[in-house]
């Protein structure tokens, strides 16, 4: 019984110090690996959105060594544990995993884990950042709905550095409907030169009885302005209505009311009330009686 | 009947009936001014209530979201239970031919008619837009126990007044010819409109023997319909504490209680006020106290039945219902209504001695104010215990406490049922004349012969 005990704790201890005890050891030939994607904006951009769908829930926003509280901890993407290893160090150890890290070599493609890791050599300190996250600046957004070609058509202007609104290009535009619980996101576009987008409303979109629906428009974080909601716009299809109450059943509304229920009800009231106005009669007998 | 008297010897008997009965309503002094006032003051300040009510809202009563039925339908379902004596005494014992219900009828019906009215009336206050109470009728869902509920509230108060007015027609006729001169004028053109040219008629007392005999049969399911239907609020959901198929029965006995104990009580006033100790015997205080005794058995078997047996099984829901009434934050309240309303009452008044009138007028003191309470106990507690968990919502939703305004409404409605029970009593004979002269063998030919 004893041994057990010590052999089980053992075991467990092994588990957990494995990692902090042993180095994370990359076979040489996958050390040396070069990135074949290039360092670029685009390819920033993608990496930080496989990031945040991947790897934020335990390694935190990059820079504020907010992990999770694992052993061995998760290291924040600027520490320099992370940035201590190379291209393809980090390649394998994304795909293959170990421990508490899981492996994705299935679940994010060769091309995308490459551009995992220009995301984060754009935290490397001795590169040029790419991705800067710069203060939100102030935009206006205009929206409008064409309910005869089921479109929304926007235009968006950003403040530039004069102070003065000039057309806001390339932006994307978030376009959701407003449900009970929420906004629902049903698509993005970007906007063009002149700062105006369109986007069309996709057929399958349910609105109210009547198939209206609220639009919301919406830029993303970057910008501080309001969302445009669009009210009651009829580009929607018909919400529909089931019964709710397909059959008679006892305790329904007058149109599915039960037909005994209704004469019973009825009856009783008239039988009553027609003994109440024979009895009314009687009175009205007695008078006569006394005027005679 | 008594053996038959001379002419002469029932007229006297008549005159000294008369007066003794038309005591009421000519008997004026400083008691009964005090009394109007009191009861119009208290009257006006709960119509004070209902009118901030209406201006404000319902949010000036105790009643939230959980806890949507408060003290007023505690109220309600004790009026109606009130007026249910009605049915019992003046169609029921009737209809068994029983003789000394009858000179206790017309205060039944007086009582009936008073707590109807109110019950009708309390429902409107119970509503946060009195002004769409036509609606009920517009759009009522018939298969709703809340329209059977108006209905059968309406028919029955037809009824009661109906059953009311037809054996006060000869006494109004009476009162007509022989009134002596300290009736009031203005009270004596009312008796000659009212009495539709009686003349007694034989076939006149054949109509009004045939339609009361209609209206004690009509009241009968009426009766019974109007305190089942009531309970059919409550026991047609699936709340803990209202699920259960006896509430029927159960609301109808206790009924009967609150209902005796009220005419108990309005019979002992007018004995004592207007002197009717020959009318309202100590004979007929016995025998209402065993009426009293029965119908409390009837309901303490209820009683057993709707809390034995629930608490035997203790359901998870059920069992947090019942044990804030067993031992819970209700315990006392619980305890208190059982003990004062049911066994004390049982106990006391198996004995003769307790039948009599001022100990039997106490007992009925006690258990009117049980009843009250233990309406009170049946609407309330089950509502702060619904099956959804009550979470995140401000204190006040999850218990519920009677509000000032609640209670001066409550208030009007007791002092307006007073009122009414008052203006009866001060109008209109309390004791049907012509029967009890009947009764102690004086000929109809007499009774409605005119003035000399």
């Amino acid at each position: 019984m004893k041994k057990q005990i010590i052999l089980t704790l053992v075991i467990a201890l092994m588990s957990v110090f494995q990692g902090l005890a042993q180095e994370w050891l990359v076979p040489d030939d996958q050390k040396t690996l070069t990135n074949p994607s290039e360092y670029n904006l685009s390819n920033v951009k993608k990496g930080k959105d496989l990031y945040m769908k991947n790897c934020k829930s335990c390694h935190g926003d990059p820079g504020k060594h907010n992990g999770l509280p694992l052993v061995p901890a998760p290291p924040d993407v600027v520490s320099e544990k992370m940035q201590n290893n190379t291209d393809g160090e980090l390649h394998y150890k994304i795909t293959k995993g170990r421990g508490g890290m899981p492996q994705f070599e299935i679940t994010i493609s060769d091309d995308d884990r490459w551009r995992l890791i220009n995301f984060i050599r754009n935290f490397d300190p001795s590169r040029e950042q790419l991705l800067v996250d710069a203060p939100p600046k102030k935009a206006k957004l205009l929206a409008s709905v064409n309910e005869v070609e089921k479109k929304v058509e926007i235009f968006a202007e950003v403040e530039d550095a004069n102070g003065s609104f000039v057309t806001l290009t390339d932006a994307a535009v978030k376009i959701s409907a407003k449900k009970a619980f929420g906004n629902l996101p049903i698509g993005e576009v970007l906007t063009n030169a002149d700062g105006r987008a369109e986007y069309k409303i996709p057929e399958t979109l349910i609105g109210d009885e009547n198939g209206m629906v609220n639009i919301v428009v919406q830029l993303d974080e970057a910008y501080i302005t309001d969302n445009v909601v669009l009210d009651a716009a009829k580009v929607g299809q018909l919400k529909p209505q089931p019964k709710l109450i397909k059959k008679e059943i006892l305790w329904s509304t007058n149109e599915n009311i039960q037909t005994w229920l209704l004469l019973s009800y009825l009856g009783a009231v008239g039988a009553a009330w027609a003994a109440i106005a024979y009895v009314v009669f009687q009175i009205f007998k007695i008078w006569r009686l006394g005027k005679e | 009947m008594d053996k038959v008297k001379s002419p002469e010897e029932s007229r006297k008997l008549l005159d000294k009936i008369t007066f003794d009965l038309t005591r009421s309503i000519v008997k004026r002094d400083e008691f009964t001014n005090f009394w109007y006032f009191l009861l119009i003051i208290f009257a006006l300040v709960g119509l004070w209530g209902w009118g901030i009510q209406i201006r404000d809202g319902l949010g000036v009563t105790g009643m939230r979201d959980y806890v949507s039925w408060g003290m007023y339908i505690a109220n309600f379902v004790f009026f109606v239970a009130v007026s249910l004596i009605g049915f019992l005494i003046s169609s029921a014992l009737h209809l068994l031919k029983i003789k000394w219900s009858k000179v206790i009828s017309r205060v039944a019906e007086q009582v009936a008619i008073a707590a109807v009215a109110l019950a009708g009336i309390i429902i409107v206050t119970d509503m946060g837009r009195p002004d769409r109470f036509l609606n009920v009728f517009l759009h009522g869902r018939f298969a709703s126990p809340i329209i059977w509920d108006v209905t059968v509230v309406t028919t029955y108060l037809t009824i009661s007044v109906l059953l009311y007015y037809l054996p006060l027609i000869p006494d109004l006729a009476l009162l007509r010819d022989k009134g002596t001169d300290d009736i009031p004028q203005w009270k004596r053109n009312i008796y000659r409109i009212l009495a539709l040219g009686w003349k007694g008629h034989a076939e006149q007392y054949k109509l009004i023997a045939h339609a009361m005999r209609i209206l004690m049969i009509l009241i009968i399911p009426v009766g019974l319909s109007i305190h089942t239907v009531t309970s059919w609020l409550f026991a047609a959901t699936l709340r803990s504490g209202w699920d259960t198929t006896i509430f029927g029965p159960y609301f109808v006995a206790g009924a009967f209680v609150a209902g005796v104990a009220a005419v108990i009580i309005v019979m002992f006033l007018y004995r004592t006020r207007y002197g009717l100790k020959d009318y309202f015997e100590d004979y007929h205080f016995n025998m209402m106290g065993k009426l009293f005794v029965l119908v409390c058995l009837v309901y303490l078997y209820f009683n057993i039945n709707e809390f034995l047996v629930p608490g035997y099984k203790m359901k998870t829901a059920e069992s947090i219902h019942l044990s804030n009434l067993f031992t819970g934050k209700y315990s006392t309240m619980f305890w208190a209504t059982q003990f004062f309303g049911l066994l004390l009452p049982i106990t006391l008044m198996v004995n003769k001695y307790f039948r009599k009138p001022v100990p039997i007028t106490i007992i009925s003191v006690f258990v009117l104010i049980a009843s009250w309470f233990k309406r009170y106990i049946i609407v309330i507690p089950t509502l702060e215990h619904p099956f959804l968990p009550v979470q995140n919502v401000p204190e006040n939703f999850q218990h519920y406490a009677p509000t000032s305004i609640e209670i001066m409404i409550t208030v009007f409605s007791f002092m307006a049922a007073l009122l009414i029970i008052t203006v009866l009593a001060k109008m209109f004979p309390v004791i049907t004349i012509w029967e009890y002269a009947e009764e102690k063998g004086i000929s109809r030919e007499i009774i409605s012969e005119p003035k000399k």
